[in-house]
């Protein structure tokens, strides 16, 4: 009895401690990355692991019969380096048409404007270097961030499969940052921020993106406001399994939900224990009846067995309440026989 | 004093007996749903404009009509025939494709078209789950409300996985089926996975000439067979791997994923391929999303042929496309479906052509026919079970066996087509009139003949039915033209999948067959409960009596029972 009603304490202590660890933060992330990361740092351009489909011999081709004379093959430009680290340098990247034509497009236009995107599909998007929200009389500091994104950084948070290195970003008010968007997997991920005003970031997003591994600089500014904005990859599945953060700006707005190790899931899953298979199992033939305590706790919420735990509970509550309902029913029999 | 409740009791079962012997002479009345209550979704999706259905040349390439009324976007095709790093950026903008998803250099054989070919695919989830609302994202309907959990390998696709950001419905790239791949004899194909997606993949190229290895990538680790019990490991989430071939033999065949096959396979991870004879100047269309009409075919296709169609019947299983709507912890979704999930005892649900299920088959999988033409039909089962296709108003002829040539002497031209999981079928529609081959223009079905083929999840009318629609018989938005009085916006409707709309009410003017309302009065079921409540309201007031006047109880119920025996005398006596 003792036994049982010891771990059934340390089953609600065990519980408690998972309810701190779901809400508790990590400040050990919120510290800013300056690590120096120059625009024009390509030592993360891990093209010998890259495939070669871009064997820029592609215009030996016969296009007899196929009118290129249209073709803007500027834009395309293989022979260059990789321009997507190089904003100002506007002279080989597309740059999608003003707010004005936007409309224009058809309803698969997924591009937005001020929009950036390099012949490996890199992208800059909502990029602002100078215009200031009204909010804002100056810029009130200058900092570069580095972000690292890959399947390597979920390791840390179980149930997720794809993560941002760090889940939390706090930057003072009007703050023009530099994002060095670092993907260390060979998947395309994004850097995708949301909520901006829309006067000066189309649909309220600054955007990068990486088709691989790659490193991609985006510069912009936010606003006075104290707000938290939400950052994510938006490739299916990604932001779900994990890839998720938050920009804190200031004293910040209402933290998001389901960001790895910082915020609690709105929906969650249910989780039970199995019957995996334990070397212990197997070589327990000491006859110590030393089970690990997680598979005493775990036998101690089992249903299916003959008398459970948690039936074992209800008695001993049963034990203690006994008496007091003794007591009341004496209690109103004395009233009773009063009246 | 007793007597008078037990009377009042006793009046009160008899008024109630008597109302609900007089209500059970008459039947409940027939309720009509009517249409105003229903959401119809527009039978042609607006948002694609009319344009993209002309036959146009865009980048110098030649792109067909298509009178479907989702036809295909055709930037995209002009951008896949090309190659996404031959094309404006403009051009690309319009498709979102990234820039490198096709590939296209080195006229190495110097026939006029590019020999080295790379496809980069990603592995997309449809319809999964998201711990952040109650709701599905990407959203993919496969029929009106129908919203099966899937995985498809999509083209490489650049920006947002959804519409925009307000919307979450799936970027039009992102669907069923996985992409229908196209390359020539001869070609230097590359296609590489980028695995996009949590679990881990490969693909298994069934029937194409691959080599078992082949020399970049083997060293004993990556192999070209997709097998990871005998080629390679699997391909982990994050990472990405080049399957290299260069074919000798053309025919239709059949990629799919070989990881856990017996749920990927199903879960949509499952595509045409087409290799393409070699001829000159053949600038193919490498992928044909979504499949259906091929709106700039290969040069020896139009040899023989005025129009081609890729034609994939898949099947789905409801309770296993679930399990990605059920849990979100990746751990979980392996467990339920490597180890819980039981494939024997399943059953599909869903089935469907090009990754639709009727009515929206009608979109973009119908065969739109003219008299006197030959169409090539393209068709592959990556179902579970054999099917049995049939034609409507058509004989069709068989000319290839799982890619392969059969004797033209030797040919079969039938009305049902049984395909076995994975195996394909060429045929050789002909649209002349003579009582064999047609048997006249109209809006033909056609349809997998084992009946629940044309269902969706067990409601008909739905499957993978769709028709062979002559043009004269086709109205301007690309819908078929029925018969007088047929209306199949009712199918246009979320509320018919749901089961919730009675399917011959509009037929019914007498209301004969409409869906019967409820029993004024009570049921008999409800009688019985009413029984019970008196009878227990009655044996609680003895108790009451029993307890509360236990004093004179005992003179009570000397009292009752004289009373009552009183009663019985007199009843007899009487
Ligand atoms: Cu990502
Ligand atoms: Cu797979």
């Amino acid at each position: 009895m003792v036994k049982y009603l010891f771990i059934a304490l340390i089953g609600l202590s065990v519980t408690g401690a998972t309810a701190l660890a779901q809400n508790s933060t990590d400040h050990s992330n919120h510290d800013k990355d300056h690590s120096g990361h120059s625009a024009h740092d390509h030592a993360n351009h891990d093209h010998a692991s890259d495939d070669h489909s871009h064997d820029h011999s592609e215009h030996d081709t016969d296009h007899s019969g196929h009118d290129h004379d249209h073709d803007d093959h500027s834009s395309m430009d293989h022979g260059h380096d990789h321009p997507m680290d190089a904003p100002g340098e506007h002279g080989m990247l597309h740059h999608d048409h003003d707010h004005t034509d936007h409309h224009a497009h058809g309803e698969h236009h997924h591009h937005g404007d001020g929009h950036i995107m390099d012949h490996e599909g890199t992208h800059i998007m909502g990029q602002n270097f100078d215009k200031l929200p009204s909010s804002c009389s100056s810029i009130s500091e200058d900092i570069e961030i580095t972000v690292r994104a890959g399947r390597k950084y979920a390791k840390k948070f179980p149930g997720t499969a794809f993560a941002f290195d760090q889940q939390e970003w706090r930057v003072k008010p009007c703050s023009r940052i530099t994002w060095h968007f670092v993907n260390e997997d060979k998947v395309r991920h994004q850097f995708m921020m949301h909520g901006l005003p829309r006067y000066l970031y189309h649909l309220g997003m600054f955007h990068l993106e990486n088709t691989g591994p790659r490193t991609v600089t985006g510069t912009m500014i936010v606003p006075a406001a104290d707000e938290t904005y939400l950052v994510h990859c938006d490739i299916a599945q990604h932001m779900e399994k994990g890839m998720k953060a938050q920009l804190v700006v200031g004293k910040g707005g209402e933290n998001l939900p389901s960001i790895p190790g910082l915020t609690p899931y709105v929906l969650n899953d249910v989780y039970e224990a199995e019957d995996l298979p334990k070397v212990s199992d197997k070589a327990n033939t000491g006859g110590k009846n030393a089970k690990p305590i997680m598979q005493q706790i775990t036998d101690f919420f089992n249903d299916n067995v003959p008398i459970s735990g948690l039936a074992l509970t209800g008695l001993l509550l049963g034990f203690i309440c006994a008496p007091l309902f003794a007591r009341m029913i004496a209690l109103r029999k004395k009233e009773s026989s009063n009246a | 004093m007793p007597i008078r409740y037990f009377m009042a009791i006793f009046a009160c079962c008899g008024v109630f007996t008597a109302t609900s012997v007089q209500a059970s002479l008459k039947l409940p009345e027939t309720v009509k749903v009517d249409p105003a209550a229903l959401e119809f979704e527009p039978m042609c999706d607006p948002k694609i404009p009319a344009s993209w259905r002309k036959a146009q040349v865009i980048e110098g390439v030649q792109i067909e009509a298509s009178e479907h009324c989702s036809p295909d976007n055709p930037h995209l095709i002009a951008a896949v025939v090309k190659g996404t790093n031959n094309i404006s950026m403009n051009t690309l903008m319009e498709t979102g494709l990234s820039p490198d998803t096709v590939i296209k250099t080195d006229d190495i054989d110097g026939d006029g078209d590019p020999d080295r070919i790379t496809i980069k695919l990603e592995v997309i989830e449809l319809n999964g789950r998201t711990p952040d609302f109650e709701g599905l994202v990407p959203q993919f309907e496969i029929a009106p409300g129908i919203t099966p959990g899937a995985w498809v390998f999509a083209p490489k696709t650049s920006g947002m996985s959804t519409e925009n950001f307000e919307s979450l419905r799936a970027n039009y790239l992102l669907r069923l089926p996985s992409p229908v791949i196209r390359v020539e004899v001869g070609d230097i194909v590359r296609i590489v996975v980028e695995n996009t997606h949590y679990f881990p993949h490969t693909i298994h190229l069934h029937g194409v000439d691959h080599p078992f290895s082949h020399h970049e990538y083997n060293g004993g680790k990556y192999g070209n067979d997709g097998v990871p019990q005998t080629s390679e490991l699997d391909l982990m989430p994050g990472q990405s791997r080049v399957y290299e071939f260069q074919a000798r033999q053309p025919g239709t065949m059949f990629y799919h994923c070989h990881v856990q096959t017996h749920t990927h396979l199903a879960m949509g991870l499952a595509g045409m391929i087409v290799v393409e004879e070699n001829r000159p100047n053949n600038w193919l269309q490498t992928l044909n999303i979504g499949g259906g009409k091929v709106r700039h075919p290969s040069v020896a296709v139009k040899e023989h042929y005025d129009q081609e169609y890729d034609l994939q019947y898949h099947a789905m299983d409801k309770e296993l496309s679930q399990i990605i709507q059920k849990y979100n912890d990746p751990r979980l979704i392996a467990r339920e479906m490597n180890r819980r999930y039981d494939l024997t005892d399943a059953t599909e649900d869903y089935y469907t052509l090009n990754g639709l299920s009727f009515p929206y088959t009608l979109r973009e999988s119908m065969i739109i026919a003219e008299p006197d033409q030959k169409i090539k039909l393209r068709m592959l089962n990556s179902g579970g079970e054999f099917i049995a296709v049939h034609t409507h108003g058509h004989k069709a002829t068989i000319t290839h066996y799982d890619g392969v040539e059969q004797n033209p002497a030797a040919r079969i031209t039938r009305d049902v087509f049984d395909m076995a999981p994975a195996q394909r079928l060429d045929l050789l529609l002909n649209t002349t009139n003579d009582g064999l081959h047609n048997y006249g223009e109209g809006a033909w079905l056609f349809h997998d003949h084992r009946e629940k083929g044309i269902t969706t999840d067990g409601m008909s009318e739905g499957g993978s039915m769709s028709m062979i629609t002559y043009k004269s018989y086709l109205d301007e938005i690309g819908m078929p033209v029925v018969a007088h009085g047929i209306d199949l916006s009712i199918y246009f409707t979320k509320e018919y999948y749901q089961r919730r709309l009675p399917i011959w009410q509009h037929l019914d003017e007498a209301g004969t067959l409409g869906a019967p309302g409820v029993r004024s009065g009570f049921n008999p079921e409800t009688k019985t409960s009413m029984i019970n409540l008196i009878g227990g309201f009655i044996v609680g007031l003895l108790i009451y009596l029993l307890i509360t006047r236990r004093q004179n109880a005992s003179a009570a119920m000397a009292s009752v029972a004289a009373k009552i025996k009183g009663l019985k005398g007199g009843k007899a006596n009487g």
